[in-house]
């Protein structure tokens, strides 16, 4: 009995840990920390402009490239 | 006195009566109010909250046409398509100071039709834009970064610095599941070295042991990939290297423990396993964080090379691609531009700025008839030309090939640490192998002789060997980057420490490379505002002379009227319908005044209501404390030796200033770089210099240090940048480098010690698990903490 709870205490500690480590890993595999400056800089200018302009950017993908493959 | 009051735009400050008033604003120049105007029409005026009150520079009001980005050459070059049909390139933006900067430049490329992304990196100004060609062109898009007060280069993110990048993060994964897996380890491992003397029970030491085996498992797999591959390259060139120790004493260990733990008795290893792959893997990734990529040298080679140039045919000026120009094809060369083919003068006359090829820092005229160097600069009149060679046999083509061949080719000394762990590794392996057969074959049980075999190579573990040099190294690096002193790479310390022969370039090394002041002789009383207005409407270095040694007392603008340049003479102006002259002794004898211009430097005259005013004598001065610098190095026990392309007197003047014995001038880059390599024969080489015309030297050196004014390329190539141009710098630089070097020996010698002590007691059997990891991670406190004491000194 004790030493199933110890077991499981591991596991559950080791398993919250490596969900943390995975979410890192994703973080640096898709380019996250390559600009140093970048997260202490545009934190100054994170407002609900900003937040408006990725929705516009990615409108406007979508836009161009239906335009883009429109049979000519 | 007039107020100073700050340009609405670039926030610099200037007399009022110079500004221009619009409204309520103030700008500058015009640049600065065509870019706020520009702004508020667009919504973006926010960005001067943003900004704050950073100083932007003045927005360059001219530009090569943007025409040459929309070219198919261009295209092949730069431009590339994602995966939905758009295209990308990649620019360095120019004339970014702050974050407020980035954001314009993103928000106001955002904003224009077709362009689909613009994102900037804020820690190295490298935009990638993505945009629709058939909603926008490349050219409009440059335009807009133009006009709102920037400039950019096209730049070709090769696959080199893509590979970099990559190798980058691999390594920041794999050291994220290294330090992962060694922290849980140790907060299991404290459990059971507490069962260890306290009593624990064989059930819950099971447990314990089959969670490390775990956690320990990619550790070892997945971190340690890169020692497995490092064996697998050192077996198949016979070479033992320090890959094959920790690659065999992990892997060992890991498969031992694996069988304690299944067999349910004895002492498991997983700490040691994850240890050992976790310390050498933070080792080397200190020594890849510091290394810098080749990359970026080819980056800024190719912005100061335009691919196209404005060539003449049939009265009009068409864009040819530099490989496609022949010889005899009139070339057109605006002001500012260099030239990038050889050829010679046909109209026009302008100086050139030929400080880049020859070190001769004062610009010399050039008029019909006269030679044109590629890789020298017009600065002050534009002039056709024809050409004489073609691109490929131009001076400034054959010296970019030369370097580009240096760069690959380049020496590396070979590092102490390298040559030690290839012996040591093999001593250890050989060592636990006879320490096996010796208790195998002294009646000891195979369990037994396994287990002691495998705790000399755990002990031998070579993570205190492996921090030596990147952790003395990294200290220096620091250390040496508050003193100013950028070291490319941070195991360069090493290598300089060990240099003999440092080789100094005159202009601009040794002396400051631009003229200053040295005697001033009034002869007629005059405001001295007067003067400084005219030198100042130049950017004459002369001129720029003056102007400095002026700038102390006075500093105000007058408003001079007719200003207009001489070329290769001097400044004509008026002020109050008197007339006011400034220049050398050929243009004031053009208005009747005689003047005499005997004696050493420069003169620059001054002449108001046709009487000459004032005479200054301009010289290149050696830089402040040259002397004690140098008698610095010297004392290092460094010969000092000067290359310069400039002539023999002014040479031999430096020279025996410095104490310096041998010098020789008169080079062309080719033949600095070739005494270089002939000096390296037998000698480790450091050069000094900051110009193109030294950059083929400083890619053949073994050190090559740059000043931090010097001209881009020679940055790139060099391996040490002294920021703040000064001598004393680059005392400190080999004083700080000869300090890391004696602390990587001690730290050598204390991880040596330390296995020799351990290793026999290991071989004898008298090593417990706990000895083990605690001496483990003592001797590499012990590495850590003695290379700290570098900066004790300093």
């Amino acid at each position: 009995m004790d030493s199933s709870v110890i077991a499981m205490m591991i596991g559950v500690s080791t398993f919250l840990g490596a969900i943390a480590l995975l979410a890192f890993l994703f973080a640096v595999k898709n380019g996250h920390f390559d600009d140093s400056k970048k997260m202490m800089n545009s934190v100054h200018f994170d407002d609900e402009e900003a937040l408006n302009d990725a929705v516009e950017k990615e409108k406007k993908r979508e836009k161009l490239k239906e335009k883009n493959y429109r049979p000519e | 006195m007039i107020e100073n009051i700050k340009c609405d735009h670039c926030h610099l400050e200037f007399g009022k009566d110079v500004m221009i008033k619009d409204d309520e604003h103030y700008f500058c120049c015009g640049g600065c109010q065509g870019v706020f105007h520009l702004l508020s029409e667009n919504g973006l005026d926010s960005f001067y909250d943003k900004a704050g009150s950073t100083k932007l520079s003045r927005p360059v009001e001219e530009f090569e046409d943007s025409i040459t980005f929309d070219t198919p050459s261009f295209y092949d070059k730069f431009v590339s398509k994602d995966k939905d049909g758009f295209s990308e390139v990649s620019l360095i933006i120019e004339g970014i100071h702050c974050s407020a900067c980035v954001w314009l430049n993103e928000k106001a490329l955002g904003q224009m039709d077709g362009v689909i992304e613009a994102y900037i990196n804020h820690t190295n100004n490298k935009a990638k834009i993505t945009w629709s060609d058939s909603n926008v062109k490349l050219s409009q898009i440059i335009d807009m970064i133009r006009a709102i007060g920037y400039d950019a280069f096209p730049y070709d993110p090769s696959i080199q610095e893509v590979r970099a990048d990559k190798a980058r993060k691999d390594y920041y994964m794999r050291l994220a599941v290294a330090v992962f897996g060694s922290m849980n380890i140790m907060w299991i491992a404290v459990a059971q070295y507490a069962g260890y003397f306290t009593g624990i029970t064989q059930e819950i030491k099971t447990i314990l042991n089959t969670a490390e085996w775990i956690l320990s498992t990619p550790v070892l797999f997945y971190s340690g990939w890169n020692f497995f591959k490092g064996s697998y390259y050192g077996i198949k060139n016979h070479i033992v290297n320090m890959d094959i120790l920790v690659a065999t004493g992990a892997t060992l260990t890991y498969i031992y423990s694996i069988y304690i733990t299944l067999n349910n008795s004895g002492e498991a290893y997983f700490d040691s396993v994850s240890m050992i792959i976790t310390f050498v893997l933070i080792g080397k990734f200190l020594e890849t964080l510091s290394k810098k990529s080749a990359a970026d040298t080819l980056d800024v080679m190719s912005k100061n090379i335009p691919s196209e140039i404005s060539v003449i045919e049939n009265e009009n000026i068409v864009l040819k691609n530099v490989n496609d120009v022949e010889i005899g094809d009139t070339i057109m060369l605006r002001l500012g531009e260099r030239a990038v083919i050889d050829g010679i003068l046909l109209e026009g006359e302008s100086n050139f700025d030929e400080s880049s090829l020859s070190g001769e820092s004062e610009p010399i005229l050039k008029k019909v008839g006269d030679k044109i160097v590629s890789g020298t600069t017009s600065i002050d009149g534009a002039i056709r030309y024809s050409a004489t060679k073609d691109f490929t046999h131009s001076t400034l083509s054959n010296i970019v090939s030369l370097l580009e061949s240096a760069i690959a080719k380049k020496p590396r000394i070979e590092k102490i640490a390298n040559r030690l762990s290839e012996h040591f590794s093999l001593a250890i392996l050989l060592a636990s192998f006879a320490t096996f057969l010796v208790w195998f074959f002294g009646g000891s049980g195979f369990e037994v002789s396994f287990m002691i075999a495998i705790s000399v190579i755990v002990i031998a573990c070579p993570c205190a060997l492996a921090l030596a040099t990147p952790v003395a190294s990294l200290v220096g690096f620091s250390l040496s980057l508050k003193k100013g002193i950028l070291f490319k790479e941070s195991a360069m310390l090493e290598s300089m420490a060990q240099a003999e022969v440092i080789v100094f370039d005159k202009t601009g090394t040794l002396t400051n490379g631009k003229p200053s002041v040295i005697k001033h002789e009034q002869y007629e009383n005059i405001d001295k505002k007067l003067i400084y207005s005219l030198t100042s409407s130049s950017t004459h270095p002369i001129s720029n002379g003056v102007s400095e040694y002026l700038k102390d007392e006075s500093n105000e603008l007058l408003a001079l009227n007719n200003l207009e340049q001489v070329r290769g003479r001097g400044i004509k102006a008026s002020f109050n319908k008197d007339r006011l002259l400034g220049g050398n002794a050929l243009f004031l004898k053009e208005h009747g005044i005689i003047v005499d211009d005997s004696g050493e430097g420069s003169h620059f005259f001054v002449a108001f209501k046709n009487t000459l005013v004032a005479k200054f004598t301009l010289k290149d001065e050696l830089k402040d404390d040259a002397l004690n610098s140098v008698e610095r190095i010297k004392k290092f026990g460094l010969l000092t030796i000067i290359l310069s392309g400039d002539r023999e007197e002014s040479v031999k003047e430096v020279a025996s200033a410095l104490g310096i014995k041998e010098y020789h001038y008169g080079l062309s880059p080719e033949q600095k770089s070739e005494f270089v390599q002939k000096l390296q024969q037998s000698k480790k080489v450091v050069m000094a210099g900051d110009g193109i015309n030294d950059i083929l030297a400083l890619a053949n050196a073994d050190i090559a240090i740059a000043m931090g004014s010097g001209s881009d390329i020679a940055i790139e190539v060099s391996d040490v940048v002294l920021l703040n141009n000064s001598l004393v710098t680059l005392a400190d630089s080999f004083a700080i480098a000869r300090r890391t070097y004696s602390l990587i020996k001690q730290n050598l010698a204390i991880s040596l010690l330390y296995n020799a002590i351990t290793i026999p007691l290991a071989m004898m059997g008298y090593i417990i698990p706990l000895i083990a990891a605690i001496s483990m991670s003592f001797s590499s406190l012990l590495v850590v903490g003695n290379s700290l004491r570098i900066k004790w000194k300093y």
